[in-house]
């Protein structure tokens, strides 16, 4: 069956004044002139409020002593739905279980934030943060160093008064 | 399902479904027969049931308590209730009481993800736990040997203790204390130090109370993906699990196959992986060292081998899988040579498990020496699988080497032969002067099948992936046969067995079907009988 193809009849030039549709559109944008509610933000020298739930690049937690938080349990890369985690734990001297590599493709990463969900240590996190601008590219893998040193805060991924959305 | 009326079975109702199963058999086993798995954790079926980790307790249908499943024989017109509101009642009590004490370190724990009690808790335990009292902490301890022991993750399930007395009979392992005290330990310092076999307490644990050092953190379960495979260090041909990641072996782990190894390997099999993941690999065919197409290597070769006037002389070694063997036997007599010749490595004395007699490491220490045995090839060289090929280093005929690396030949190897061709996995500066090098995969990359000491045949699957362009010894063997004889070029290691098979008269009618998981035995007359 051929696809209905619907005519639309465009009116005829001669006979059609576009004045009352411009007159329209300058009132809009006069309106707009004299508003004092203005929208635009002067960036940088004002800043977005960011949402405490805003997922941007990842942060590790550190302990007091500065080791990283993380266990190297395995469960960031297995969930990580873009597969951007590379980790290979080991022990340190003390015998507990560390991160030897740890490794986000930041360019790879969906900022879905499951890393942030799944870690049973509290230690991987997505940050409200947006300024990530590089002049490499190889300078978005975020090796654990990196991450460590990252001190924008940590997105929140629920309501802390509503952990359960009711 | 069949329907038995002797008087050596009984019939029962598990679950609702009817059962018939033979006399004497436990509840625990006779659900398994209609997939029912009760939860368990002192019971292995390679070790005695002592009714001890009171989670398989079922209700028996007129009994005034639980029975114990692993331990309770089934009785005529039984009707067994594995998952009754009682039962299942009971689990969760029995799993409360396990995690009293336990650290819940999942995310550290080697064993997450293959962990029974991970397991249980997940199906049947308490969403939340209710205990308050701050845990008992004892920290781990170093068994020797391989072995790990975190005391905190045990069940006390004793398999552990269990198979040192039963299996290794080599009592090593103890339950020291009592009650909630309770904690397994070695006895003298050395603790598993030189057992040979304590690697399967490792296997036995249900829980990551026991972790092997040499896995220890080096990856997730989950992460593993598994083939199955028989285990190459001897001739004993242990059925085992390749479990790689990365395209790289991680760890062996035992296959059950009551016939050859039961549920256990010995640690020197299971720790010898490491050459698996030898990264010094021919990829690409080479014509006197310049890379080439498959195509134009064979064609090259094939012409060669019409050309050439000497005689054929062949080397290989017992790590060749049937396939490769039989082939070589075949294009060796094809081509009017004589003798093939094989080296293999040898040690002294088997080494027994006495609570399985069939296993033991045997005294050859590669896993197809069976094979050239019935193809009749001679052993060369030393019990370390060096020397003895100074006749073929100087042959000025033929010269086709297979497998064998040839560490130990110098470099001026087959530099007199007039056509030396050298299908290997390894880079060998004995190949150096191969006129024509032919990547060929391991038995990792590879199906296939070998020939254990008792005459089993049996089959091991492809577990990684091999490197560049290499390809099956068969495949290559086969390829050549075919364009010397007419016959159809095999294109899987079923169809390379089944050109075998037509040579060995011991062999005669077998196939990939018959051998199945399990091997099957060539004619006994040929296996060396085991008690």
């Amino acid at each position: 069956m051929p696809p209905t193809v619907k005519v639309v009849r465009r009116p005829d030039d001669e006979r059609t004044s576009y004045l009352r549709a411009t007159l329209k559109g300058m009132a809009l944008t006069f309106k707009h002139l004299v508003n004092p509610n203005k929208v635009t933000l002067q960036y940088p020298e004002e800043r977005p409020d960011l949402s405490p739930r805003w997922r941007g690049t990842h942060r590790m937690e550190v302990h007091s002593d500065g080791r990283p938080k993380c266990v190297a349990c395995g469960l960031c890369p297995t969930v990580c739905p873009a597969n951007c985690i590379r980790l290979v734990g080991g022990e340190d001297d003390q015998g507990n279980r560390y991160p030897i590599v740890y490794e986000i493709d930041e360019f790879r990463c969906i900022f879905c934030g499951m890393c942030q969900e799944v870690c049973p240590v509290e230690a991987i996190h997505v940050g409200v943060h947006f300024e990530n601008a590089e002049y490499t590219r190889d300078r978005f893998v975020y090796d654990l160093d990196r991450l460590m040193e990252q001190d924008h805060p940590s997105a929140l991924l629920w309501d802390p008064s509503d952990p359960r959305s009711e | 399902m069949v329907d038995h009326h002797g008087p050596n079975t009984v019939n029962l109702t598990i679950d609702g479904s009817p059962v018939t199963v033979p006399t004497g058999t436990t509840i625990l086993r006779a659900a398994q027969t209609t997939g029912i798995e009760i939860p368990h954790y002192c019971y292995h079926p390679g070790l005695s049931s002592p009714a001890m980790c009171r989670l398989c307790l079922v209700e028996v249908d007129g009994w005034p308590e639980l029975a114990p499943a692993c331990k309770t024989a089934v009785a005529e017109g039984q009707t067994v209730l594995t998952d009754s509101e009682l039962a299942r009642r009971q689990r969760t009590g029995v799993l409360e009481f396990y995690l009293v004490n336990h650290p819940l370190d999942c995310p550290i724990c080697d064993q997450s993800g293959e962990c029974f009690l991970q397991d249980y808790v997940f199906q049947e335990g308490r969403e939340h736990g209710r205990g308050r009292e701050p845990k008992r902490v004892l920290g781990r301890d170093d068994f020797g040997g391989d072995v790990l022991f975190y005391a905190d993750r045990c069940v006390m399930c004793t398999r552990c203790v269990r198979f040192m007395q039963e299996v290794a009979e080599d009592e090593r392992l103890c339950v020291v204390e009592r009650g909630d005290r309770a904690i397994i330990d070695t006895f003298f310092e050395e603790g598993l130090e030189g057992s040979p076999f304590a690697g399967n307490i490792v296997d036995i644990c249900p829980v990551g109370a026991l972790v092997s050092k040499d896995f220890l953190h080096k990856a997730r379960a989950w992460d593993l993906d598994h083939a199955p495979s028989v285990c190459p260090s001897c001739s004993q041909g242990c059925n085992i699990t390749l479990q790689t990641r990365d395209d790289l072996v991680q760890r062996l782990k035992p296959r059950e196959n009551l016939d050859v190894n039961g549920w256990w390997m010995c640690d020197f099999g299971r720790h010898n992986y490491e050459w698996m993941n030898r990264s010094d690999r021919l990829e690409e065919p080479l014509i006197g060292g310049e890379s080439k197409s498959w195509d134009e290597t064979l064609q090259a070769l094939f012409s060669a081998l019409e050309d050439a006037q000497g005689s054929v002389k062949a080397v290989t070694w017992a790590h060749a899988p049937n396939e490769e063997m039989g082939l070589l036997s075949a294009l060796v007599s094809e081509l009017g040579g004589s003798e093939v010749v094989y080296r293999s490595a040898k040690t002294e004395g088997e080494v027994l498990l006495p609570g399985y007699p069939l296993l033991a490491r045997r005294e050859d220490l590669a896993p197809n020496t069976e094979m050239a045995r019935v193809l009749a090839m001679k052993r060369v060289g030393d019990d370390k699988a060096q020397g003895g090929l100074e006749d073929l280093a100087e042959h000025d005929g033929v010269l086709i080497v297979l497998g064998d690396p040839l560490e130990d030949q110098p470099e001026l190897f087959g530099s007199h032969a007039e056509l030396f061709v050298y299908l290997g996995s390894y880079a060998s500066k004995a190949a150096n002067h191969a006129h024509f090098t032919l990547p060929i995969t391991m038995f990792a990359e590879q199906e296939g099948s070998y020939t254990n000491v008792q005459g089993r045949i049996q089959r091991f699957w492809p577990g990684i992936r091999a490197p560049g362009s290499s390809r099956p010894g068969w495949l290559i063997l086969g390829a050549l046969l075919a364009e010397l004889t007419g016959i159809e070029t095999p294109v899987s290691a079923d169809q390379a067995f089944g050109l075998i098979v037509n040579g060995i008269s011991e062999l005669s009618g077998l196939t990939f079907q018959d051998l199945g998981t399990g091997g099957a035995l060539i004619k006994p007359s040929v296996g060396v009988p085991v008690d």
